[in-house]
This record gives structure tokens, C-alpha cells and sequence, in this order.
């Protein structure tokens, strides 16, 4: 028997079988997708975003990065919102919600006034939404009163969602742009316009190739191509780093967060949960693999749980967020010098070359072996152990302390992948 | 569907890589410090940085160290023995298997050709330093002859047959090695000026030292091979059907396939690579049934294990521990292999319409070519660098080391040529003495 754990959480007010969602794109664009989304495991949706606005989209629009044979490292979108007629949107998501009662719908929209954000979440609130999404962040609007542009202006972001809340009493979620150095700012004004919760990250404005036949970026659009958004794996460190700063910021910390950047398995989505997210949301994952994704999203959740000893996701909702701390609140009173296990090694060589051209020359060369030899100068900045290719080869080893330390047995990492 | 891989004799036994497979194997190359594949490479083709070149997406680079380090990439990309070499020294063994260095290195050659690449150009105005000839087209000569056109050497090639390869264009088959890498490689031979005088047999008219003293060549190369078939001395071998490898693989190389034996049942005696080509050649070209026979056992046979492999796939049986007792037949023709067990209790008759005898090739009659002394076998007798005892007089490959490896002959080759030079330097050759020819 497959393993069982109960993976509900409460979001926002709304009781969530799961906190895996699809995150508003095209995997969730009509009611088709979004009917085989929830069979296959998906708690919920945040729907395509709606617009009074119709994008006009072009084509192709997609492209991708990779590396050594590696496809889809990042995924670039030249997509704006939803292509299809808003009230043909606002009756999926109806018969959505009339179909599958049980799962979450929310209702992502974009407005470019007061009064067309009003109106989309009236409509939302008719469809029968459970929550309301705002995307400020679409970095492919062709309007500045859209899209990141939006995102990135606090004033606009306070005032749109005010026309929101003074429209409905769901919970109104702001969708930021990682295209800004502070996303406490933009988060902050939305709190105070009245939102619910955040949710982080849209995609991030980018050029993931430039082709060279036609002396433009990818893809190529009748010869000419536009800087425009990056997502997938290649952006989870920066999502979960935006994240944690939301949740370090003492306003944003009491709002609910939703985490979307690069989620592909479930340690991906456990990394968010452990900062302190109560839902997920997923796009390019599910563009590569489809809907299936989620099996085993939420299958090997439940077995980390199993091994931990956890009964609900909140008992360890948030548990890593104290021990990320300021660079200058660091203990610097020690270094690990990395062991070799000789055995394991393959002599390769990897960590002399390295150590050498990058890092303190502390690795001399046993030519005749083929084995590295620690000399006096290493720092431990574990540069080598970055690059073995052979695990559990370097690992961790001896404690040296710096002059006048306090030598207490100070915690290291353990488990490498 | 058969699970016998079934083709037509010039089929590829290999699909290569293209550039996202190619990727995928290079990211799993280690990129070695000092890299023990390149020290596992008798030729000095240096893997290690070749395939370092194709994980940072240059392929032209990889082309080119190829092509200046091994004139014969292309071929040795397809019949190197990998798992004695390079690939049997690979670190990445430790963790899980080699790298797939030989294939990485046929997509590198392949890049060259889609790339219409031309990396060995002939130095200029220096074509005058001396005039070297060479005996044979094989492997061991294109090598050195490279190395000494790279070096302004004039360089002529005399070749009995009437293409260049030796036995890559009349021996290995083309599913292992089409004809057309091995053109690839001789075109670049061929572009750097080397010539090829071909059709002409050398220890018929002339021999190796009136090349120097009558054609004004200021040192010869043999590099002859070994083209004798190896007897088994038993008797019946005189019975038609009954074949030597060399014969039997020229002949199918030179008319594509060998269509006497359509539908008709053969036996191929042998256990090295040569008895399995002659098999697969056997059987590609159309034969009902073909068996090997062989002496000792799988774990003796020369044969490398991806050859035997092959062979299986394609259907064909290997029976060992038997050796050739006599060849019969009523008439002229062979009819019936009779065996004898290894263990002396067990015997075996098989019927057949031909007998290919993969036991072996030793040295034709070299005191035709030359007066250098040879050795117990019919072989060049040669120290280091390819010297014989005679002054100008070199030779390396098969006919020198008593039949090996084309990578080993185009070792042997490379150092040849480099005692080759010394030994012109020390004579100072005056420049064009004579014209040559
Ligand atoms: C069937 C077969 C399969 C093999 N498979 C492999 C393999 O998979 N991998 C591997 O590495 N090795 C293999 N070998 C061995 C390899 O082919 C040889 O080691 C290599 O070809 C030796 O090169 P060479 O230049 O010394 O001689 P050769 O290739 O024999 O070339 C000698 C040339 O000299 C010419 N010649 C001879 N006498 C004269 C003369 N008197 N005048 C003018 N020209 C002359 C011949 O016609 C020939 O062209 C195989 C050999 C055979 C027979
Ligand atoms: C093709 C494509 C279209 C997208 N369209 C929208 C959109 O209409 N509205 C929106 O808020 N986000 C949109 N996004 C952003 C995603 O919802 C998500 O925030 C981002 O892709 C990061 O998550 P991921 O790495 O799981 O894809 C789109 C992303 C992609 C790849
Ligand atoms: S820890 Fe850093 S300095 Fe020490 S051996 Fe490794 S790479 Fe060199
Ligand atoms: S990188 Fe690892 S396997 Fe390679 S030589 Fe260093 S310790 Fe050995
Ligand atoms: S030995 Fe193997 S892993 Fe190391 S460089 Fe050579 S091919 Fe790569």
C-alpha cells in the first residue's frame, strides 16, 4: 500500500486537500486542463490570468536554457495573459468549481484601472472563486498600466488592491515581480491596500539565448525577439530567496505566502514549505512533464514525513526560516578541513585542478597515485568537496580553530546528494 | 520480429552520437587532471582533451586535435580496441562505466566532414627538406607520411593495390568500417601533398634500396602488413570453398559482399576479430547459416567482446574447443569440417559449402622488398623508431611488430617518422638532390 499522510492545510481560510497548485499560466487556461489537473492530485488552481484585457500573443514564444546535454535548466515565456474572451474564462472557472466543489479555485486577474480591477472581481466573486490572485507582476505587458511595471510601483499596487477589497470580501492574494531589489515594498503596500496574503515569485525578465543566424534573442519572432520572462528550475534559489526576505520583513511575516519559482518534486516544494509557505504553485515543471508531477510531489512529501515523524504540514511549516541570519551574524571562529577517502577516490583529480585555479593551492598532486594531498593551506571553503564527482568521497572532516576561539563542537552538513 | 539483428552487408553495426547525445556523454567525462585516457592512447590522440573540447560545445575544436594528433581518428573511432585502452584506463570505471570515448570521438570526425573542415595543411615553401617512399598504404605508412608532409618532407606512397587502406579498404568490413571514414582519413593524408603511386608492386621491378639509389629517395618506409593467410595444415585446404580470410575479405570488400555464398552454409575457423569479421561478412552477404569454430575457449579468443557480441546478434554461432581435423568432399568442392574435441574424446562433422580459415596472417616474402635482416617470422626485424639494419631503410606497422592494431601501427608510424627526420637531419640532406621520379 502507497503510503498515506494527510497533507491538508488550512490557506487563507480555505481548507486545501493539498498545497499543490497549478500556478496561473497556461496549464490552467481552460476547464479541461484544469478538470485533469485536479484528478490527477492538483488541490487546486490558480486559473490563467483574466483580464479585460485579450492578449494578441506571437509566435513561436517559448525557448529554453541548458547545460552539458541538459534541457530546461530555465524556460523563457513571451506570454502575456489569457488569449481567450473573459467571460468565456469566468465560465470555466464556474463550471470548474460547480463540477469539483471540493478544490480550490482562484481566480487570478489584471486590470489596468480602478475600476477594471472592481470589475474583474465581481466577476471572479461570480464564478464562484474561492480566492482572488493579482498578477503585478506579468513582465510582458505591452501597457505600463500592467504587468511588473505595475508590481514594481508600490502606489499602484496599494491603489489596485483597494479597488479589489472595496469590490469582494474573498481574500485577495498580490502576485509580486522579482524584477526589483526590495519585494518587501511592493508586498508591504499591498498589505496595507488591504491584501490577504502574497504570493512570489513571477517569472524573471530575461534573454536565455541569442541566436546567431538571425542576431537576435530567442525565440525569434519574424527576425526580432523581446527580453522577457524566465522560469523553472534555474529560478528556485531566487524565489526561495525572495521568500525568506518576505518573511524576515516584520509586516509581511503575518501574511500568508504562496511560493511558486522552479517547483519540480517535493523537496523543491518542501524547501518553500520550510521557509514558511502554505501553498505552492507550479507552471513549468508541468509544461515539461504534465500533471503527473504531483504523484509523486505529494508521495514523497508524505514519505519525508513518514521518515521525520511528522503527522501535518504544520508542524514543521517554517522551521528553517530562524536559522537563516545575516552573512555578519555567522560563526567565523573556525574552519572544516574536507577528508579524502582515499578508497572512494577515483583519482581524477578534479579537486587539485580546482584548488589550485580557484581556490588556495592546498591540495598537492600525487601524480604516481593519482591521489590529492591536504597541505597546510587550506581555508575549508570546500570548493573541493563542491566538485568530487564521487559521493561521500570528501566529506567534512577535521575542526581547526581560529586563535582565541571558544571551541564548542560547532553543527556541519552531513548529507550530500 | 526476429531478435537476430538482420542488414545488408555495408549496414552499420553502431549508431553514432549526434549533438545532444553527444552532450549527454561528454557532461559525464570528468574532465581528468592529467587525464589517464590520454595516457591510454598508443597514438597520442589525447581523448582527454578532445572530449573536454566537445563539453564546451567545440566540436571544431575536438576535430581538430583529432586530426593533428591521429591522422587516423576517423578509423580508430571505429575499430580501436577501447576496452584495452582508452576506455579500460578511464576514471569514471570507478563510479560506473567508461566513457564512451570512441564514439564521442566518431562525432567529433563527423563534425570535421559536416563542417567541410580542412585542419592538416602542408607548411609552405619548405617542400624541399628530402624525399621519402613508402611501401604499402596501410595504416602504418598514411601515419607517418603525415607526420613527415606536416614537417615539409616529400613524401610518395607505392601501393600494389589499386586503393589506398591496406586492410581497412580490403579487409575490416564496412559495417564496422565504412569505406567512406576511411576515405575521410586518406583524403587528409592525400591533402597534405603526400602522393600515391598505386598499382605498383615494389620487390617486383624495384626494390627498397634501388628506390634511394636509383630514384633518388633519401630514405624508404616499409610498411607491407602481413598478407599471407596462415594454413592449418590439415588436409582438404586445396578443396574449392575453401578460403583464406585475407582472400575472402578482399574479394567481398572489392565487389561489396560476397554473393557465392547467398543461402548456403559456412564455417568460418578462427577466435580473433578476424574470424568474427569474416562471419559477419559471411553472413550480411547473404548466408543461410554460419558457424566459428575455434580451438580454445571465449575467455582465450582474441577477439574483443563487443566483435563476439555482434557476431551473436546477428545470429551467428560460435562452437569451441574444436579444432580443424580435415576438409572433405566427393569432388573437388569442400563438403564436410571434421573437428577434433580439445578435451581428444570429442569429435564433430559439420556439413558446408565453404570454410573460411581466420587462423592468422603472416609476412609475404620480404627479401623480395629488401635486404634487411627479418626476423623468426617472416617479419622486418627493427629497433626502436622502425630502424632496420639498414642505413635509410625503415619499417613499422603489422610487418614490423608481427600484427597488431591500427592504432598501434599508427604509433609505430608517428615514431618512425620522427627517427626519420633525425636520421635526414644527421645525413643534411641537400635539398632536391635529384628530381625525384
Ligand atoms: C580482418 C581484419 C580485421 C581487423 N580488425 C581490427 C580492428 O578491429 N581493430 C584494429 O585496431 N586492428 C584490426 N586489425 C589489424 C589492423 O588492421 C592492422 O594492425 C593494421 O592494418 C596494420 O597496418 P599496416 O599499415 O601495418 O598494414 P596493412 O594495413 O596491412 O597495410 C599494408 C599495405 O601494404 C601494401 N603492400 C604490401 N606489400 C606491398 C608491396 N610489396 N608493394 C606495395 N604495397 C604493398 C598492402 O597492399 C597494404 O595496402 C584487423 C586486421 C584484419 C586482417
Ligand atoms: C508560459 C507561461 C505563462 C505564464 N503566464 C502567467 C500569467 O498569465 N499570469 C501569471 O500571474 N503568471 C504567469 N506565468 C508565471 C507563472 O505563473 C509562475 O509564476 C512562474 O512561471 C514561476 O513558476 P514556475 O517556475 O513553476 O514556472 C506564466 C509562466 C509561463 C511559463
Ligand atoms: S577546502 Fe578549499 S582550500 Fe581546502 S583543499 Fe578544499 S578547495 Fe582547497
Ligand atoms: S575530486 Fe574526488 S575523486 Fe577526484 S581526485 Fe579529488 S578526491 Fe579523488
Ligand atoms: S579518463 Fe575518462 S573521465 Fe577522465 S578525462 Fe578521460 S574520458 Fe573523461
Amino acid at each position: 500500500m502507497a503510503i498515506k499522510k494527510d497533507l491538508s492545510i488550512d490557506y487563507l481560510g480555505v481548507k486545501c486537500e493539498n498545497p499543490f497548485f497549478l500556478s496561473s499560466s497556461p496549464v490552467g487556461g481552460n476547464y479541461d486542463m484544469v478538470a485533469k489537473a485536479y484528478e490527477a492530485g492538483w488541490a487546486g488552481v490558480f486559473f490563467k490570468t483574466v483580464g479585460i484585457f485579450v492578449a494578441d500573443e506571437c509566435s513561436p514564444r517559448f525557448d529554453n536554457t541548458n547545460k552539458e546535454g541538459l534541457p530546461w535548466l530555465g524556460f523563457k515565456n513571451m506570454e502575456q495573459i489569457s488569449d481567450k474572451p473573459t467571460e468565456l474564462n469566468f465560465e470555466f472557472m464556474y463550471r470548474l468549481k460547480r463540477d469539483y466543489p471540493e478544490k480550490i479555485l482562484v481566480s487570478t486577474i489584471m486590470g489596468s484601472s480602478d475600476a477594471e480591477w472592481a470589475a474583474l472581481a465581481k466577476m471572479s466573486e461570480q464564478a464562484g472563486a474561492d480566492l482572488i490572485e493579482g498578477n503585478f507582476s506579468c513582465p510582458q505587458m505591452t501597457s505600463h498600466a500592467m504587468g511588473s511595471d505595475v508590481g514594481s510601483n508600490p502606489k499602484l499596487v496599494k491603489q489596485y488592491t483597494k479597488a479589489v477589497v472595496k469590490a469582494t470580501k474573498i481574500p485577495f492574494i498580490a502576485k509580486m515581480t522579482p524584477n526589483i531589489t526590495s519585494m518587501e515594498v511592493p508586498a508591504r503596500a499591498a498589505i496595507e491596500g488591504g491584501a490577504a496574503g502574497v504570493s512570489a515569485i513571477n517569472t524573471v525578465k530575461s534573454i536565455t539565448n541569442i541566436d546567431l543566424d538571425n542576431m537576435t534573442a530567442m525565440p525569434v519572432v519574424n527576425g526580432k525577439s523581446s527580453i522577457s520572462g524566465y522560469s523553472g528550475a534555474a529560478i528556485r534559489p531566487i524565489a526561495l530567496r525572495f521568500v525568506a526576505q518576505l518573511f524576515q520583513d516584520p509586516t509581511v511575516k503575518d501574511v500568508e505566502i504562496s511560493g511558486i519559482g522552479g517547483i519540480e518534486t517535493w523537496r523543491d516544494a518542501l524547501e518553500f514549505l520550510l521557509l514558511g509557505c502554505r501553498n505552492l504553485q507550479v507552471t513549468t515543471a508541468i509544461m515539461q512533464y504534465g500533471y503527473r508531477i504531483v504523484e509523486d510531489m505529494a508521495n514523497g512529501l508524505a514519505h519525508w514525513m513518514d521518515e521525520r515523524g511528522y503527522d501535518r504540514l504544520d508542524d514543521f511549516i517554517g522551521i528553517a526560516l530562524p536559522n537563516i541570519i545575516p552573512a555578519e551574524e555567522l560563526d567565523r571562529s573556525f574552519k572544516v578541513l574536507p577528508a579524502f577517502d582515499t578508497k572512494k577516490c577515483i583519482g581524477c583529480g578534479r579537486c587539485y585542478v580546482s584548488c589550485y585555479d580557484g581556490a588556495h593551492q592546498a591540495i598537492d598532486w600525487d601524480a604516481k597515485k593519482r591521489r590529492p594531498v591536504l597541505n597546510d593551506e587550506c581555508v575549508g571553503c570546500h570548493l573541493c568537496l563542491n566538485v568530487c564527482p564521487v559521493k561521500d568521497c570528501i566529506t567534512p572532516g577535521e575542526i581547526k580553530w581560529k586563535k582565541r576561539a571558544k571551541k564548542v563542537s560547532p553543527v556541519v552538513q552531513v548529507n550530500y546528494d | 520480429m526476429s531478435k537476430v539483428k538482420t542488414g545488408s552487408y555495408t549496414s552499420e553495426a553502431v549508431r553514432g552520437f549526434d549533438h545532444r547525445t553527444a552532450m549527454e556523454e561528454a557532461a559525464r567525462c570528468l574532465l581528468c587532471h592529467d587525464a589517464p585516457c590520454s595516457e591510454g592512447c598508443p597514438a597520442g590522440t589525447d581523448p582527454g582533451k578532445f572530449i573536454r573540447s566537445i563539453r564546451f560545445r567545440n566540436p571544431k575544436g575536438a576535430a581538430e586535435t583529432i586530426r593533428e594528433n591521429n591522422v587516423l581518428g576517423g578509423v580508430c573511432a571505429r575499430v580501436c580496441p577501447y576496452d584495452r585502452l582508452c576506455e579500460e584506463a578511464c576514471s569514471r570505471t570507478g563510479i560506473d562505466r567508461p566513457i564512451e570515448i570512441g564514439k564521442l570521438q566518431r562525432y567529433a570526425v563527423e563534425q570535421e566532414k559536416a563542417f567541410r573542415m580542412k585542419v592538416l595543411k602542408a607548411p609552405r615553401g619548405r617542400k624541399n627538406q628530402g624525399a621519402v617512399a613508402c611501401v604499402g598504404a596501410g595504416p602504418a605508412s598514411l601515419a607517418l607520411a603525415a607526420e613527415l608532409a606536416k614537417a615539409g618532407y616529400r613524401v610518395t606512397i607505392f601501393e600494389k593495390e589499386k586503393k589506398a587502406g591496406g586492410v581497412l579498404t580490403y579487409g575490416i568490413t564496412p559495417a564496422r568500417l565504412p569505406q567512406y571514414v576511411v576515405d575521410q582519413d586518406i583524403a587528409a593524408v592525400k591533402g597534405l601533398g603526400v602522393e600515391f603511386e598505386f598499382g605498383t608492386e615494389i620487390g617486383k621491378k624495384i626494390t627498397a634500396q634501388d628506390l634511394i639509389e636509383q630514384k633518388g629517395y633519401d630514405a624508404v618506409f616499409i610498411g607491407a602488413g602481413l598478407w599471407q593467410g596462415r594454413s592449418a595444415g590439415v588436409p582438404g585446404e586445396d578443396l574449392k570453398g575453401v578460403l583464406t580470410a585475407v582472400d575472402f575479405l578482399k574479394e567481398a570488400r572489392t565487389k561489396g559482399g560476397y554473393a557465392a555464398m547467398k543461402d548456403k552454409t559456412v564455417v568460418v575457423v578462427g577466435g580473433g576479430d578476424v574470424a568474427m569479421d569474416c562471419a559477419t561478412t559471411a553472413k550480411l552477404s547473404g548466408a543461410a547459416k554460419v558457424a566459428i569454430w575455434y580451438r580454445r575457449s571465449v575467455e582465450e579468443a582474441p577477439a574483443s567482446m563487443d566483435e563476439i557480441r555482434y557476431a551473436h546478434d546477428l545470429g551467428i554461432t560460435i562452437t569451441t574447443e574444436f579444432a580443424p581435423k580435415a576438409f572433405t568432399g566427393k569432388g573437388k568442392k569442400v563438403e564436410y569440417a571434421e573437428f577434433t574435441g580439445r578435451d581428444k574424446k570429442s569429435s564433430a562433422t559439420a556439413a558446408c559449402d565453404f570454410v573460411v580459415l581466420a587462423i592468422g596472417q603472416t609476412a609475404e616474402d620480404m627479401s623480395k622488398i629488401t635486404g634487411a635482416s627479418l626476423s623468426g617470422k617472416g617479419c622486418i626485424a627493427v629497433r626502436k623508431g622502425g630502424k632496420t639494419n639498414l642505413p635509410g631503410i625503415f619499417a613499422a606497422g603489422d610487418i614490423a611488430n608481427g600484427g597488431k592494431t591500427v592504432v598501434e601501427a599508427v604509433a609505430e608510424g608517428k615514431e618512425a617518422a620522427a627517427s626519420i627526420i633525425t636520421y635526414l637531419k644527421k645525413k643534411a640532406v641537400k635539398p632536391a638532390k635529384k628530381a625525384v621520379k
